[in-house]
């Protein structure tokens, strides 16, 4: 953007997305989106969880219609209907989940849909199909083996099939969804590698992340989504990764609420050096010391993807530890079942409503019952009470104000947002000792927003320890009393909310430490 | 391009994460998108419209059934022909067909004298009463997000079982105070044989990951085969060419109740088997077991994240489902044959189609059953009354079965992709369709 002007640039410009607004009922996803991506360039496409990422580059591939802009490709204004145009235009896309068979050998792979035929189509000419397939990965410095089922080969490996297929088909311009998510550090450092090899080749490739040091190694221009909207474009070269985090997670204006000094009782949550794996195997939490005091709001700070949802999930129950130690109000909880720590008072608000929070078929009724199934008032000897669950139902539902106010509605029927109330809702109502509270107000609107704000400080100055994790910088600053910064899976800092600038917060998100010192309490080894 | 297509599908669409919710829609996109849509709507079908649609379906099976019936008729060659058109001649008549198969199954309640005691009834019930076991037992892992086969395995278990255990006990016992002490006995010992060997693929799936579709198939085999070894080899009646154990003593059976001791019918089992639907009705929606059990069925990390200890569950689950078949084997052996012979019917595979039929739900298990029990003795009805080979009968049934199930299965199949499904989904996002 900023070496040449507008109108030059077009011309060579391997994809322009101009304009581009794609609207779902309730949301949306993408609004007046430009996207320029110069020929032969890697282009990273940086943004939280639902900024738009993969709503718009599905809009390229032809999977959605854009409801307004134009999608140019080579100089070409473009109308896609079907994935199959722009394969056809040279625009190929990988998915974050390979659409591959894995019986089938890697040349059956690749050329699956578009064999060379022998016999006016009634037979596949193998011996040319594996030929090509060897050309192919031998002009791109590939290492594949033609004849290696699917199925016996490594995740890595199985990327650059889809990688192959997608150039056996022509494609020109070459799109990856979170191509890294599922990889080693040293398959990502091998797939960064194929990057340039296609790019040296004339290649295009946009690949979609959320993590800044991928996308300011392997990217020569990074463009930024927040909330469905352009934020900016910037050339690698020119991009910090504070800059870049400040970008990604934005500064909304909130009113401050003027509330009390904390006044911290017994510690009630204590987390000691504790390590937890994904499910890759890789370590997520590194060594990871903390405490929260009745009374009192830690907060963690972070881009996504840096732990918080390994380390959230370990202390709810539902993640196995690898190391250290978890206890709640004194009692040794690193191996208690998830039951168990409900039982102590321990209240959970999930970062995936849909996937956990709620039972989406279930109604509201039954799910204000979800984790106190077993527990009095709702139940008595093995016997639920229904009528004691409406009740709870009813009044979750009116002080949440969720709408529709019919607790006998699917939760699938709601909207997210009042998904959302709901869980809190019926979280912060179990009278818990430690509320830990993922992204509570992802995807809620303003006002709801704020009412669960003053609910998370009532719950303060209840004498409730809370753990908050946001990628909301405002948020997580306004409402904590302590405030961590992770990265890396590690805390980078622990710090006073109040007196940490947002510069500063920027910094150690990326992994630095400012040079004014901002630490207040104990940092993880 | 179906592949692609479950992309545009998926409720988060407006959201970057392709988290595991993926897999749940994936299982929608493999549907093209006019099924997809039905199903759906059928997720959405109410009780009443549910009812609509079956007897509709019967209907529609009916017609198509006719035209084969006609079909088959015509091919055929035969010296009494119902209808003769010119050098046609129609062998078989269809009205007559359907008219055995649903009123003779009844034991003819249109015509006068009709008794609901009549032996063909007796029949149709019979078939229903154990139907609703294995019924049960197929829905109620169902309800859990475990598909059981293995309850024709755990059946046979638990009629062998509970025959030994009766003819164990029966020598110390006589008379009513036998029957009053020997068939709750018996009922018990085929629970808990029948428990056992769903507990086997219980225990598997959840501390071992074995895939229960597979491990209860094989089960059957070995139910199958090692009751038949220790029956000829251990228990067998020497006085019988069948291999088979010694008759149980008259008091050890379900006593008759109105019906004709010799129908091998008997109104308590009936009742027992409409109070366990009752007793699995209230546990589903009534304790917090049932509310365990079901969330575990519709979503195992909302489970997980309510507390739930999806291994036991797992474990309870299939042990009850198997307890429920093993009931159904011991009222077969109590009410039925009155003693334990190889050769089992396929009750337990029936109960799957009952459980589709059903819904998984165990009040409807009682109609899916009946229509079931309707349609078995019927048939013989049918082979009895006309001249229509009893193989062609049998694709008449499996019509009517199909066509009842079919939009029952679109049910099942919807409720699983409508949460997934809800907002963008609905959204002609299938515009961009090709």
């Amino acid at each position: 953007m900023t070496d040449s002007g507008e109108t030059g640039r077009t011309a060579t410009d391997a994809v322009h997305l101009d304009g581009i607004t794609k609207r779902f009922p309730g949301v949306v996803a993408n609004d007046d989106v430009d996207l320029q991506v110069e020929r032969g360039s890697v282009h990273a496409l940086l943004g939280e969880n639902g900024a738009g990422k993969t709503t718009l580059m599905n809009v390229l591939y032809g999977l959605y219609e854009p409801d307004e802009g134009r999608v140019v490709v080579d100089g070409t204004p473009r109308d896609f209907d079907s994935p199959r145009d722009a394969i056809d235009a040279g625009v190929g896309m990988i998915h974050q989940h390979f659409m591959l068979v894995d019986p089938m050998t890697v040349t059956e792979n690749i050329t699956l849909g578009n064999e060379p035929e022998r016999w006016l189509g009634l037979s596949i000419d193998r011996e040319r199909a594996r030929e090509e397939v060897v050309d192919l990965s031998e002009r791109y410095g590939f290492d594949v083996d033609p004849d290696a089922r699917i199925e016996d080969v490594g995740v890595g490996v199985q990327q650059r099939v889809e990688i192959l297929k997608a150039l056996y088909r022509g494609a020109d311009v070459l799109i990856l969804d979170e191509p890294t998510a599922v990889l080693t550090p040293q398959e990502v450092r091998e797939l960064f590698g194929v990057f340039e090899e296609l790019t040296a080749q004339g290649k295009t490739i946009i690949f979609i992340t959320h993590k800044l040091r991928e996308a300011m190694t392997a990217a020569d221009d990074i463009t930024v989504l927040r909330a469905g909207k352009t934020v900016g474009t910037l050339g690698a070269a020119d991009a910090s990764r504070e800059r870049l985090a400040e970008l990604m997670v934005g500064r909304e204006i909130l009113l401050d609420v003027d509330r009390p000094a904390a006044d911290p009782g017994e510690t009630v949550l204590d987390v000691r050096d504790l390590t937890v794996e994904d499910t890759r195997g890789v370590r997520a939490v590194d060594d990871v010391s903390l405490s929260v005091r009745e009374g009192e709001v830690f907060g963690i700070a972070g881009v996504d993807g840096n732990g918080q949802a390994e380390l959230v999930e370990a202390i709810a129950g539902l993640r196995e530890v690898d190391g250290g130690a978890i206890s709640l109000g004194g009692w040794d909880a690193t191996d208690a079942s998830r039951r168990d720590r409900i039982d102590a008072g321990m209240a959970y608000v999930p970062e995936d409503r849909q996937e956990s929070g709620l039972v989406m078929d279930f109604d509201l009724v039954s799910n204000g019952l979800l984790g106190s199934q077993h527990a009095r008032p709702f139940a008595e000897n093995g016997r639920i009470d229904w009528d004691a669950a409406r009740e709870h139902a009813e009044e979750i539902v009116a002080e949440y104000d969720v709408r529709p106010a019919n607790v006998d509605a699917r939760a699938a029927s709601l909207s997210g947002g009042n998904q959302q109330k709901f869980v809190v809702g019926r979280e912060f109502a179990r009278d818990p000792r430690l509320v830990v509270a993922s992204h509570p107000t992802r995807g809620v609107d303003v006002g709801s927003t704020e009412f669960i704000h003053d609910r998370i400080n009532d719950l303060r100055s209840d004498g409730r320890a809370v753990l908050l994790v946001s990628s909301k910088l405002d948020e997580v600053q306004s409402l904590s009393d302590r405030l961590a910064v992770i990265y890396e899976g590690s805390f980078v800092d622990v710090v006073d909310p109040d007196a940490v600038t947002e510069e500063q917060l920027g910094l150690l998100m990326a992994g630095e430490q400012p040079d004014a010192d901002v630490s207040v309490g104990e940092v993880s080894q | 391009m179906s592949a692609d297509g479950g992309g545009r599908g998926r409720g988060d669409d407006a959201d970057d994460t392709d988290g595991p919710g993926g897999s749940d829609a994936d299982d929608g996109s493999v549907l093209p998108d006019r099924l997809r849509e039905y199903a759906v709507s059928m997720a959405g079908a109410s009780g009443g419209e549910r009812l609509l649609i079956a007897l509709a379906a019967i209907a529609l099976s009916i017609l198509v059934g006719t035209v084969i019936v006609v079909a088959g008729g015509l091919i055929a060659t035969c010296r009494t022909p119902v209808l003769t058109v010119g050098d046609l001649a129609l062998c078989y008549d269809p009205v007559a067909v359907y008219d055995r198969l649903f009123f003779g199954a009844l034991g003819d309640p249109l015509s006068g004298g009709w008794s609901p005691l009549n032996a063909q009834f007796a029949v149709t019930l019979r078939e229903t009463t154990v139907l609703i076991f294995t019924g049960l037992s197929v829905a109620l892992a169902f309800r859990a997000g475990i598909f059981n086969i293995g309850t024709q395995g755990q059946l046979v278990v638990g009629a062998l079982v509970s025959a030994l255990t009766v003819l164990w006990a029966a020598p110390a016992l006589s008379g009513t105070a036998g029957t009053v002490v020997l068939i709750p006995l018996g009922l018990l010992a085929g629970a808990v044989g029948g428990g056992f060997y769903g507990a086997i693929p219980g225990v598997l799936k959840a501390y071992a990951e074995a895939n229960e579709v597979i491990t209860t198939i094989m089960l059957n085999f070995v139910a199958v085969l090692v009751v038949r070894y220790l029956v000829s080899d251990h228990f067998q009646d020497p006085g019988s060419q069948a291999i088979q154990t010694a008759s149980l003593p008259e008091y050890a059976q379900f006593p008759a109740l109105l019906f004709d001791p010799r129908l091998d019918f008997s109104l308590v089992a009936l009742g027992f088997a409409l109070a366990v639907v009752v007793g699995i009705y209230y546990l589903l929606s009534h304790t917090s077991f049932g509310f365990d059990l079901r969330t575990a069925g519709l979503q195992p990390a909302a489970a997980e994240y309510g507390g739930v200890d999806s291994a036991r569950t797992v474990v309870a689950s299939l042990t009850l489902s198997g307890a429920l078949g093993g009931l159904g084997g011991a009222v077969y052996v109590l009410m039925i044959l009155g003693k334990f012979q190889t050769g089992v019917p396929s009750y337990g595979f029936d109960g799957i189609t009952v459980s589709i039929l059903a819904g998984n739900n165990p009040i409807g298990a009682i109609f899916a059953a009946f229509l079931f029990g309707v349609l078995q003795s019927g048939s013989s009805v049918v082979d009895f009354a006309t001249d229509v080979p009893p193989q062609l009968v049998g694709v008449l049934r499996g019509l009517i079965i199909l066509f009842v199930a079919m939009p029952e299965f679109f049910r099942l199949v919807g409720r699983r992709i409508t949460p997934e499904d809800r907002g963008p989904a609905a959204a002609p996002g299938g515009a961009a369709d090709d």
